[in-house]
């Protein structure tokens, strides 16, 4: 299974050493109480996790500075009547098929001209927004096939992992 | 021309023409200083009965005042995710909208539903609102309730840079940051305009000076270098430490205007006039507390003792919103404390302004007629700096209050 994001590059350091295995479960022990538990996460795992590449992500930076940021912010942090696209708008896309984000996207923005912007500006779009929200880049892309995007979903790479069903009488904490 | 010399110039015509002092009926010092008020736009105004025997209370607060800005980031604590929101300084009313947006933007990629909120202040109330607004059911776990806690000590103005930051401690991009709490603010406080109880309102403030605004007794002192710095102390040691952002919204925020010469009400040689956003206390305590349970919100009255105790919780994410408190409780000892008086006379809705003069300011609300020395030690930000006396003190209420009673036994109301 693969590491919890927020861990992965800590994990990629401690491969190769022959204390690996120890080092991560040290890590993941720690880090456990803290935020996530990858061991525990019954791998919500899509039939195919998004994946696009850095290149598709600064293209779409520059889409974005030159079409989206003067609504939602050159930081993505929207404003008092303009919708943020990180914090709120990860827990509002979260799990939700890439589809219909590309979707949305494509037939509602810019608001000023929806539609106005070419498939593959989109795609970066999106490619760009995840990076934002905590998605790594890979090598595969992001494809501009509706089909294909159905098939993954808006990470939330730093959500809470579910909470277990404590036994009764018994406090879930961990000191 | 010099501003200074055309204040002069406007101070001699002034003189001579009317007999008595008047900078604004020179068109071009009045263009130095911003607009004139249109002729007839002062309405009659009943003066303010401020007397040190018509004080019924006097608070004090400590304005929680970090040096670097608020504290605005994620912790893990024991097996929970803490949202810290604490140190607004003298600005924690004015930011409080915006810095709850900011720290509800940070819990919300932890998709967790169910959070806890520490603390009860306006920071806390705010934030526990701005958090059932994303869709999160939120319990407040308080020591005190809103008339207890320090926050309904403050004076309840829009002063968003007072005392927020150092300009030597702040990251660079601390100044972003507060524009982005400041302009969501003030948006959000406007939804509370001309509601029942008046919650949030504005009342014209009169700045008053018996010298011209620019005149030395107006402007900072020269930092003295002898007393070193926020770095060399760990206290600020003059006013010019502290960073002041306010240009930076002015595009909203409304501007002062000269009362010029006969439009003058008052037995002072200047006179300006700007509106400011107040919060009544009692309202828009109200208010809020009302859209909290309304939201299905739930209120739990405990202390902590030390942070290890939010593992008890049943919540995961934690917003800590517990002000000053946040020295003790957190450990925070970068929270210098800034001392604030105010006193308070009944209310007197006939007289419905503020003034400020001579370092002391008047402010008249819904739940009482509020005085406050601001400066009345000419230290400016200084005052009050790392005095965590929370005592009320009398002779200072009644030198406050002395200034505006001299005020106003000079002022000859005019008849509308």
């Amino acid at each position: 299974m693969a590491p919890h994001p927020i861990f992965a590059k800590q994990a990629q350091k401690a491969k190769g050493f022959c204390t690996a295995l120890l080092a991560i479960t040290a890590l993941v022990a720690t880090t456990h109480a803290a935020l996530a538990a990858p061991r525990h996460a019954p791998a919500p795992a899509p039939a195919t996790a998004p994946s696009f590449t850095a290149e598709q992500a600064d293209h779409g930076a520059q889409i974005y500075a030159g079409t989206c940021a003067m609504c939602h912010g050159a930081a993505l942090e929207g404003a008092h009547d303009m919708p943020p696209l990180r914090g709120l708008f990860v827990a509002r896309w979260a799990n939700t098929p890439l589809n219909k984000l590309y979707a949305y996207i494509t037939h509602a923005m810019p608001l000023m001209a929806p539609g106005t912007l070419p498939p593959q500006d989109n795609i970066d779009i999106m490619a760009f927004l995840l990076r934002e929200n905590g998605t790594e880049p890979g090598h595969t892309p992001l494809p501009a096939d509706e089909n294909r995007l159905a098939q993954m979903v808006f990470p939330a790479p730093n959500a809470l992992p579910p909470v277990k069903a404590a036994p009764p009488g018994k406090a879930p904490r961990t000191r | 021309m010099k501003r200074r010399n055309l204040f002069a110039a406007s101070l001699a015509a002034g003189a001579l023409a009317a007999g008595r002092k008047s900078w604004a009926s020179v068109p071009e010092a009045a263009q130095a200083m911003g607009r004139t008020a249109p002729p007839g736009t002062v309405p009659p105004l009943t003066p303010a009965r401020v007397h040190a025997d018509q004080i019924m209370d006097i608070k004090v607060c400590l304005r929680p005042f970090r040096p670097a800005g608020p504290r605005l980031e994620i912790e893990p604590v024991a097996d929970k995710i803490v949202v810290h929101n604490y140190g607004h300084g003298g600005s924690g009313w004015s930011l409080s909208w915006g810095s709850a947006a900011m720290a509800v933007e940070r819990a919300a990629p932890l998709m967790e539903k169910r959070v806890a909120v520490i603390g009860c202040g306006i920071i806390g109330l705010t934030t526990a609102i701005t958090a059932q607004r994303a869709g999160m059911n939120v319990t407040i776990y308080a020591r005190d309730m809103l008339p207890h806690t320090r926050s309904v000590r403050a004076n309840g103005s829009w002063t968003p840079d007072s005392r927020i930051a150092l300009i030597t401690a702040a990251t660079p991009d601390f100044a972003a940051t507060w524009e982005r709490m400041a302009r969501y603010s003030w948006q959000t406080y406007r939804e509370y305009l001309g509601l029942p109880g008046n919650p949030v309102d504005f009342r014209d403030n009169y700045i008053l000076s018996d010298t011209p605004p620019d005149e030395a007794d107006h402007t900072e002192p020269a930092p003295d270098i002898s007393k070193g710095s926020y770095a060399s102390t760990g206290m600020p040691q003059s006013e010019a430490e502290f960073a002041k952002y306010g240009d930076r919204i002015k595009d909203i925020i409304p501007a002062a205007e000269l009362l010029a010469g006969a439009d003058n009400p008052f037995p002072v040689a200047y006179a300006r006039r700007k509106p400011i956003m107040i919060y009544n206390f009692g309202a828009f305590g109200h208010a809020l507390l009302s859209d909290f349970y309304q939201a299905g919100g739930r209120i739990e009255i405990r202390e902590f003792h030390s942070p290890s105790e939010v593992a008890d919780l049943p919540e995961r994410v934690v917003f800590n919103c517990t002000g000053y408190a946040a020295r003790d409780l957190w450990g925070d000892k970068s929270l210098i404390p800034v001392r604030g008086q105010t006193a308070w006379l009944p209310p007197q809705p006939a007289a419905n302004y503020g003034v400020r003069y001579k370092g002391a300011a008047m402010l008249s609300k819904s739940d009482g007629l509020m005085v406050q020395g601001v400066n009345l030690s000419g230290l400016g930000e200084l005052e009050g700096v790392g005095n965590s006396m929370e005592q009320p003190n009398r002779a200072e209420a009644e030198q406050a209050v002395a200034v505006f009673e001299d005020l106003f036994s000079r002022f000859r109301p005019r008849r509308g």
